[in-house]
């Protein structure tokens, strides 16, 4: 898997570079800025990029705005977002195409390798990961809350992890249950929540997520 | 006395006690004597203006009329605080371009309270001011008539010329009345002195109306400007805890992480990363330490501005002279701004400088603070992405400050920041 990485922080850029070697991933260019990272991505046309938010030179949104720029050249380059905190407003901007290929996580993510690599993976094969964090917060908005109180325990963590871009396989492994019993979860939900049905699981993400953006109110 | 009632004051005192009063009236007076003859020559001005303003060059000239107005009235306003009728000069901005010149005397109280006070001081106070001289003299000079009106035949008079003196008896008569010259002037000074100063006490004070909507908006001003300087500083200090402690952390993590992964498939190779883990957590601890010392300095607090940067130039390791020249304790906020600037400039020496020699100066002037750091070293220094400097301007700029470097490549390093204190 060829990669680019684009993050500001040399010690965080080192230590990236050096967890994704390990796993044998093959990182091609590593840069601290959005103008040099546009650069690398047309140079060395990677597969995937990892993108922080903030970079010089205003240290504000450089990363999003490169990924958006760099993905409308590429269209079907994946992008990992990493952030240093929630910001809804980004993770429903990269959303607003498709969430195919895009994955939106917070920096310390990175550190549980195992998850992060499943993530990076995922998102790699044109899936999405959208952390855990984001998801959470638009399940605690007040209407979102309310909407979601039809749904039994187990259904809302199934509802979470799908919203993250998990599969039913990593879904049934996460929870420890059966394949079936996802798939039950996954029509109660969607049958509760009155979701179009789809077979696609990027398509079926952006259901979720669109669906929890709408009724969790203004952002 | 075995009543303890104070002893009476003897006439003597009390004559003395009123001459005093009466010099220091007679001395206000004849500085009232001076601004009035100031305003009378403005109202002169004034009227030459208007006059000019039929034939439209006038005009122009009403802008310096406007501005002599009111350094006259504010000349009043000074002898006035110092009589001690505290007068606040109640004038806004002076107004650019004669239209806005026009509008604003149209509008502005102030200006024409300004002109009454001038009329009024320019006639009657003008007299007042002639008053106390003129009784004065008079005293003087019939007082010793008995002993010149032989000299002078014909020219000694009393009564304030009135009667003219030609024996010896009216000769006498001049000291009885110039005897009641001098009760006049006793008795009547102060008063007049009070009179004199009854219509800038009145008109050259802000309107009451107007004292209050200045009053409320000078407040505004500073409170939004406190606000501001709050705000600049909480997104300062939420940026170095973002963009450095937190980074550190999340590179800790990651590290860790690929030290396990390291540790899964070969133990050795894992030492490295190990080590870096443990640099990536140094250096958080070194950048929190950093941020919580910019907050509020305990040195600071404990020792005052020249104690705290005594304290910080002994521990640094380049030999340093402090020199700090501020009378009185600073605001808190522009000690810590100050302390900050020069811990940080400091350290820039001490890591990059190789200067044998630095010097801190600190002085206040005026209602500005100086801190200057100087050293001897290689030079090159600039303000840019994680620098220190950047920092110090950051938090400088926060308190409406400036920070200036001076750094040839070569050196020597001059580092300035100048901070309102006022």
């Amino acid at each position: 898997m060829r990669i680019v990485v684009a993050e500001d922080d040399a010690l965080l850029r080192e230590g990236l570079v050096l967890l994704l070697g390990g796993e044998g991933l093959d990182v091609v260019a590593a840069v601290g800025d959005g103008a040099t990272f546009l650069d690398a991505v047309t140079e060395h046309r990677p597969q995937v990029a990892i993108v922080d938010v903030r970079m010089p030179p205003t240290h504000t949104d450089e990363g999003i705005r490169a990924a958006v720029a760099a993905r409308r050249d590429q269209p079907d380059l994946a992008v990992l977002v990493l952030s240093a905190h929630v910001e809804q407003g980004f993770a429903t901007d990269l959303l607003v195409g498709s969430a195919r290929g895009l994955g939106y996580l917070l920096k310390e993510r990175v550190g549980r390798v195992a998850t992060f690599l499943e993530a990076l993976r995922r998102v790699a094969g044109g899936g999405t990961a959208i952390d855990p964090e984001v998801v959470a917060q638009l399940f605690a908005r007040r209407r979102a809350a309310d909407h979601l109180a039809a749904l039994t325990h187990r259904e809302r963590e199934v509802l979470g992890l799908m919203a993250e871009g998990l599969g039913n396989a990593a879904i049934s492994q996460r929870l420890w249950i059966t394949d079936h019993a996802v798939h039950k979860h996954i029509r109660n939900i969607f049958a509760k929540l009155d979701l179009p049905v789809g077979a696609d699981s990027d398509r079926r993400v952006a259901a979720v997520l669109r669906h929890l953006e709408a009724t969790s109110g203004a952002t | 006395m075995s009543t303890g009632a104070l002893p009476r004051p003897g006439l003597l005192a009390i004559l003395r006690s009123w001459v005093v009063a009466a010099a220091v009236a007679t001395q206000w007076l004849v500085l009232g004597l001076g601004t009035a003859l100031l305003a009378l020559l403005t109202v002169v001005v004034l009227l030459l203006v208007a006059a000019l303003c039929l034939i439209g060059l006038g005009l122009l000239l009403v802008g310096p009329a406007l501005r002599l107005l009111r350094w006259v009235a504010d000349l009043e306003r000074r002898r006035l605080t110092a009589m001690g009728h505290a007068t606040v000069s109640p004038y806004g901005p002076l107004p650019r371009g004669w239209g806005q010149v026009l509008r604003d005397v149209r509008s502005e109280v102030s200006t024409r309270r300004d002109l009454g006070w001038l009329l009024l001081h320019a006639t009657v106070g003008l007299l007042l001011g002639l008053l106390p001289l003129e009784m004065l003299s008079n005293a003087l000079q019939e007082l010793s008539t008995p002993l010149w009106w032989q000299l002078a035949p014909g020219q000694a008079t009393v009564l304030g010329g009135f009667v003219a003196v030609d024996t010896w008896g009216a000769a006498r008569w001049g000291v009885v009345t110039g005897i009641v010259w001098a009760l006049l002037w006793l008795l009547l000074t102060p008063q007049l002195a009070r009179g004199q100063a009854a219509p800038g006490r009145r008109l050259l004070v802000p309107h009451p109306d107007q004292d209050l909507t200045a009053l409320v908006a000078r407040l505004g001003a500073t409170r939004a400007a406190a606000l501001d300087a709050h705000a600049v500083e909480l997104r300062r200090i939420e940026r170095a805890l973002h963009d450095g402690t937190q980074n550190r952390l999340v590179a800790v993590t990651v590290l860790a992480g690929a030290a396990r992964q390291a540790l899964a498939r070969d133990p050795a190779s894992a030492e490295p990363l190990l080590e870096r883990v443990q640099d990536g957590a140094e250096l958080a601890l070194a950048e929190l330490r950093s941020v919580v010392r910019s907050i509020l300095p305990p040195a600071l607090e404990a020792d005052g501005l020249p104690g705290a940067l005594a304290a910080l130039a002994a521990q640094c390791a380049v030999p340093t002279r402090v020199d700090v020249t501020v009378p009185t304790r600073l605001p808190v906020s522009i000690e810590a701004v100050a302390y900050y600037a020069v811990a940080e400039a400091l350290t820039n020496v001490t890591r990059h400088s190789t200067a044998r020699d630095a010097i801190v100066t600190v002085q206040q002037r005026g209602d500005h603070l100086w801190v200057e750091v100087a050293d001897d070293g290689v030079g090159g220094a600039t303000v840019g992405q994680g620098s220190g400097l950047t920092g110090i301007r950051d938090r400088v700029e926060a308190h409406d400050g400036t920070l200036e470097v001076h750094s040839p490549a070569g050196g020597p390093t001059l580092l300035r920041v100048v901070l309102p204190c006022g």
